[in-house]
């Protein structure tokens, strides 16, 4: 074989490769004229070569974002220095359907891609290359993990029967409020509230009813407050409410009118017939001579046993 | 290995050699940025697995960063890049590359990709051409974004014992803006590096 022979079969395997990479090769002039486009290109875009070399990229793909791109590529050819892309910063570059049409789970194909200068003999930029990775499985499974994640945080915040916040997490809450009220114009409020006589419906009706009848009154209490306020469950009978903003008077009218909500409740147990209960309340604002939270508790707790002392049913303001 | 030292000669000529390839990037994010950037000055250390974290802690008094890690390979050298961005760098950041509008997490990472591929490649290649050689980069994986120093590194579960880290602390002058790169390269990169440099320094 001459010279020129084996330069020709060393350009066509090299060529040959290039073409079948299963990984997208996009190389672009500095006016965006495509230069170069492999087969992975032509097979996911479903653009033939004869379409794209040659073409302006914009005019080919109308929706790659003309201003990101042309800023990259400019710190790319100005500093001669590679840039890379990730599909969190960016879905993808092109947007391409998955690659598994049937079983995958993702629209479109996530992308990673590596911004490459080239050079010609005299060193200078003269054309961009572009690689284009697929990474959707594994952008996918990252995506699922960090939705798990917050599923299972959301999940460690909630008390299972109730699905109010559990005593930790409310308890957590309660100091970050104690920590604001000290610069905070606004008064906060707590409540804590009981079920008057729960142990003896347990008693009398099995524990089940008495589960079922937890969960009607966690739903009077979601339906009662506004969306600011942070309910919690302490468990047992036990609940507690923060009402950030809410001056006593405040507090105690909604604390009425949640007595009131579950004295009018009537639960349909299917064992033990309809059921009704009342709850006796404890409401206390913020004060300054409160040192710590737990002192802020205390205080609405103890008015919740002078309304158990007044008779049940009842509201006590601290 | 494990009574391995690390001398002072490769200690001082891997600084020298670092000063080089960062003053390069130094220049580079400065011609981004229109701005000057403070040169620094490298540490080299040799780290026990164990003392990564504390040196991490180490680097930021502040407990939220984002970060960055990207690898690289090449003539028997290997190791991993990782820029960590102080979390209150951006909005300054923000302001010297003109984003206008508010600072969104998306702009955060768009900007913390561009410092990275600056910052990382940059040095990488000043310091592959003063040791004539080529590295390969990998793509660059988010750490985490508004994370604990402490987490960065705490899922790494590869068998790695010693790693040779060149800690080079940027900022810039009369901007809030400071992140650190941090160069770790391999235990058993050590020797290969260290007969490169004493190629180059002969």
């Amino acid at each position: 074989m001459s010279t020129a022979d084996s330069n020709l079969a060393e350009f066509h395997w090299l060529m040959d490769v290039l073409q079948t990479i299963d990984v997208g090769i996009l190389v672009v002039r500095l006016d965006n004229r495509i230069l170069a486009w492999n087969s992975f290109m032509e097979n996911h875009s479903g653009i033939s070569p004869d379409d794209a070399i040659d073409q302006d990229l914009f005019e080919v793909f109308p929706d790659l974002p003309r201003e990101w791109f042309e800023h990259k590529s400019r710190t790319v050819v100005q500093l001669k220095n590679r840039a890379f892309t990730t599909w969190e910063q960016r879905p993808y570059l092109l947007r391409f359907k998955n690659n598994r049409p049937i079983t995958g789970s993702a629209e479109f194909m996530y992308q990673n891609c590596t911004f490459i200068p080239v050079t010609n003999i005299r060193g200078e930029v003269e054309s961009l290359c572009i690689i284009i990775y697929d990474v959707t499985d594994e952008a996918i499974n990252k995506l699922e993990q960090q939705r798990t994640n917050a599923q299972l945080k959301e999940l460690s915040r909630l008390d299972g029967l109730t699905g109010l916040y559990n005593r930790s997490y409310w308890e957590k809450q309660l100091e970050q409020e104690f920590r604001r009220q000290k610069r905070a114009v606004q008064t906060t409020s707590l409540i804590i509230f009981d079920i008057d006589h729960f142990k003896q419906l347990n008693d009398i009706n099995g524990h089940l009813a008495g589960d079922h009848m937890l969960r009607q009154v966690a739903d009077v209490v979601r339906k009662t407050i506004r969306t600011s306020d942070i309910p919690g469950r302490f468990g047992g009978e036990e609940f507690a409410l923060i009402l950030p903003d809410t001056p006593p008077d405040d507090a105690v009218r909604l604390a009425e009118r949640l007595r009131e909500q579950v004295e009018s409740l009537v639960v349909e147990d299917e064992q033990a017939g309809p059921l009704q209960v009342t709850i006796s309340l404890g409401v206390a604002g913020w004060h300054s001579r409160y040192e710590r939270h737990q002192d802020w508790m205390v205080e609405a707790d103890q008015a919740l046993y002078r309304s158990k002392a007044a008779g049940r049913n009842c509201v006590t303001l601290a | 290995m494990s009574d391995y030292q690390l001398d002072d000669e490769l200690r001082d000529a891997l600084r020298e050699v670092t000063n080089v390839a960062m003053g390069r990037a130094a220049d580079l994010l400065a011609r981004l940025l229109d701005t000057y950037v403070v040169l620094p000055i490298p540490v080299v250390n040799l780290l026990e697995r164990s003392e990564l974290n504390m040196a991490l802690s180490s680097l930021r008094s502040v407990s939220s960063v984002s970060a960055v890690c990207q690898g690289f390979v090449g003539s028997r050298i290997s190791g991993e890049a990782l820029l960590i961005f102080n979390d209150t760098s951006f909005a300054d950041i923000a302001e010297l590359t003109s984003y206008s509008g508010d600072v969104t997490p998306e702009i955060e990472l768009e900007l913390l990709m561009d410092i990275a591929n600056i910052l990382i490649g940059a040095c990488l290649k000043g310091l592959a051409e003063q040791l004539d050689l080529t590295f390969s980069q990998g793509q660059p994986v988010l750490l985490g974004q508004h994370v604990n120093i402490e987490d960065l590194v705490r899922n790494s579960s590869s068998g790695w014992q010693r790693a040779l880290t060149v800690e080079i602390p940027y900022r810039l002058e009369g901007h809030s803006v400071d992140c650190d790169l941090l160069l770790l390269f391999t235990e058993d990169s050590i020797n290969v590096l260290e007969n490169k440099i004493h190629y180059l320094m002969e």
